[in-house]
């Protein structure tokens, strides 16, 4: 069941292409994070969405309303922005019960309607507390409560966490999450953190250059990467570039076996996960003379830096679990199974 | 270099450095001297003049009387007969200031508002060419105003020769403007008329006015504007509880600035306010340079035009030191 849909939308500001036309379907009680580095146009589209910015091109369409050119103040889309927007003049609770006032509620319901909803994001006492006395959490529970006032048939939060500190974003992605599943509101979240993404989302739009690169949940973004870019943004990975053979990719002396079809002398671009990877200490397929040139223990991970003909690759694996011990200069071979390395066409040099 | 060596050194250094405090001394008291003999005393002896007695048909003299306060407020045949007629003119500069203030920021506001959302290199623009009408004397804009809306040559001619004279009197809205002043039985007329007086004490002040608000609305946080029109607010809720809530400090600052600027306005006055309604501003240049030469009154009223300034200052600190609190 799908409930906001987006018809090719683009943005052109200028001469420049915010967004490249877009198909996007977002299921009515999910969460879904658009995800990409500054300036993919993740924040351009979300604003479209929320009727702050007019699409150049295409449809927006909730159920089966088309709401391309509804304005902003008529959808009614909860939004929580990145600087929070709270409004210094009034108290915590004016700002909750804004939406409802304005909305005509009568001010005594709207105040108590407000109350209630400081205690759904656990603020009970804070009504009467100007915005400048509270911290950046509190501040950040005010606008979702208050966005939330409204009952928001879709929920956008644009970087809801940036402002936060490193522990409490990761408690707040958390209640977030906890708190759109109980209410159950059709979300999108714009994030630039991948681990954020990952945390909440049902589902991930990986964006790059104004453009879709991958929409899918959160594991099969990190373990099928539709592409390069995917496989480099969502978490670590090992990168070769070599030219496709039958059954094989050539880089330099080596080949690897690998599991795809390509023209033969395809440029292509090889990916493993570092957890991937494993040392081993027999020949055989895909197994690769190295040397271990650094070793860093993350505590819960160990990592090997390890220096190969084929270029250079980090195997990760979680502390205590690998066969054999290594230390830098060590001598050893890694081993790339053909099931986890991913082949993507790469443009010739 | 020895320890003993080091210690002559250290023994010179205050002996250095005394020439160094004197002449900075020096400089301060040069400089507090200038203040107190170019700020300060002019100012005393306004004060003190205006405790000064006039001699009918000579000059004045120097006297402590308070016949100049008593004249002000209830005239000199007091308590036989009580008179208002100064404490009218300070009415009408009070009137034509608030008046003219408000008129100017409310132009002002909307205009910033709209330049704060051009470009950048726009805005600059639009700021150096509204500075530098800021060089332009009273005078002159006010010379210029005077033949825009002069009967012979500006704008009442303007209507006449266009038929908008006709047209208003056929649609039967020049008896209205007759009745309040602007119009005579043949034409439209703008001066002298509390319009014009207006229109040109607002139009002195506008520059001051953006350049006053422009600050607080460019640091005025769009998405503030943004988050409540996603709330459901339509353009004018966000602008009467978001926008003007937000600079509430800043236009009533820019407001009571303008006000206070404009409660000595001399010129405008002078030449379109009718003769009924001039101010206190006009009254003492009459009093201490032109025909009166009553310089102890001119004083007094000058004293009271500074303190009802002051007081009006007074209540406006008030009122943002209170809003600050909230």
């Amino acid at each position: 069941m799908t409930d906001l849909i987006l018809s090719g939308v683009s943005k052109t500001f200028g001469n420049t292409r915010a967004v490249e036309p877009t198909d996007l379907a977002f299921a009515k009680g999910q969460l879904t994070a658009l995800l990409g580095p500054s300036g993919c146009g993740k924040t351009t589209l979300l604003r479209m969405i929320a009727g702050l910015e007019n699409p150049t091109r295409g449809q927006i369409k909730l159920g089966d309303d088309d709401i391309t050119d509804l304005p902003a103040h008529k959808r009614k889309f909860g939004m929580v922005f990145q600087s929070f927007a709270l409004f210094p003049h009034y108290t915590v609770r004016e700002n909750v019960a804004y939406s409802l006032t304005i909305g005509g509620m009568a001010k005594p319901t709207a105040l108590e309607k407000a109350e209630s909803l400081l205690a759904t994001v656990q603020l009970n006492g804070f009504g009467d507390r100007r915005v400048g006395e509270l911290s950046g959490g509190q501040r950040q529970r005010v606008a979702i409560a208050r966005a939330l006032a409204q009952e928001p048939q879709v929920f956008l939060l644009d970087e809801p966490m940036s402002a936060l500190d490193a522990k409490l974003r990761e408690d707040m992605q958390v209640e977030l999450r906890l708190l759109q599943q109980r209410l159950g509101i059709t979300t999108i979240v714009v994030t630039h953190d991948q681990r954020e993404a990952m945390t909440m989302a049902d589902t991930i739009v990986v964006m790059s250059n104004g453009r879709v690169e991958q929409v899918a949940p959160p594991q099969e973004i990190y373990h099928k990467p539709a592409n390069a870019f995917v496989a480099d943004f969502i978490g670590k990975a090992n990168f070769f570039d070599g030219l496709y053979q039958s059954g094989g990719v050539m880089i330099g002396s080596q080949t690897l076996d690998v599991p795809a079809n390509f023209a033969p002398e395809s440029p292509v671009r090889l990916a493993i996960r570092p957890e991937s990877a494993c040392l081993a200490t027999e020949p055989g397929q895909n197994r690769i003379a190295a040397v271990v040139g650094f070793v860093r223990d993350l505590g819960p991970v160990r990592e090997y830096h390890l220096t190969t003909d084929i270029g250079p690759i980090i195997v990760e694996y979680a502390a205590g679990s690998e066969e054999q011990k290594l230390t830098a200069g060590d001598k050893t071979l890694v081993h790339l199974p053909v099931d986890a390395l991913r082949v993507y066409p790469r443009a010739a040099a | 270099m020895t320890v003993a060596d080091d210690l002559n050194v250290a023994a010179d250094i205050p002996a250095k450095a005394a020439p160094g405090l004197t002449r900075k001394g020096a400089l301060y008291g040069v400089l507090t001297a200038l203040m107190v003999v170019f700020c300060v005393v002019p100012f005393i002896l306004v004060i003190v003049i205006s405790f000064g007695r006039k001699i009918e048909g000579a000059a004045w003299v120097w006297d402590f009387t308070f016949e100049n306060y008593q004249r002000f407020f209830v005239g000199t045949l007091w308590p036989d007969e009580v008179t208002f007629l100064y404490l009218q003119q300070l009415g009408y500069s009070f009137y034509f200031a608030i008046i003219a203030s408000l008129l100017a920021v409310l132009t002002a506001l909307p205009f910033t508002l709209l330049l704060t959302r051009l470009k950048r290199s726009t805005q600059a623009i639009w700021l150096v060419f509204i500075l530098s009408s800021l060089s332009m004397s009273e005078v002159f804009i006010v010379m210029g105003w005077d033949i825009l809306l002069s009967n012979n040559s500006g704008l009442p001619k303007l209507f006449q020769v266009t038929g908008m004279t006709q047209w208003l009197k056929d649609v039967g809205w020049f008896q209205t403007l007759r009745d309040i002043g602007l119009a005579n039985p043949r034409n439209v007329k703008f001066k002298p008329s509390e319009f014009a007086t207006i229109l040109t004490m607002s139009y002195l002040v506008w520059p001051y006015a953006v350049i006053l608000l422009y600050p607080a609305l460019s640091r005025l946080d769009p998405s503030l504007s943004e988050a409540a029109r996603t709330m459901g607010a339509s353009r004018w809720t966000v602008i009467r509880t978001v926008t003007l809530p937000s600079i509430r400090l800043p236009l009533m600052g820019t407001t009571l600035l303008l006000f206070v600027f404009l409660l000595g306005s001399y010129v405008t006055i002078s030449v379109f306010a009718t003769p009924d309604k001039q101010t206190t501003a006009v009254a003492i240049y009459s009093n201490i340079r032109g025909s009166n030469l009553n310089a102890p009154f001119g004083s007094a009223q000058a004293v009271i035009l500074l303190i009802s300034a002051s007081i009006c200052l007074y209540f406006g600190h008030l009122l943002n030191s209170k809003a600050e609190a909230r």
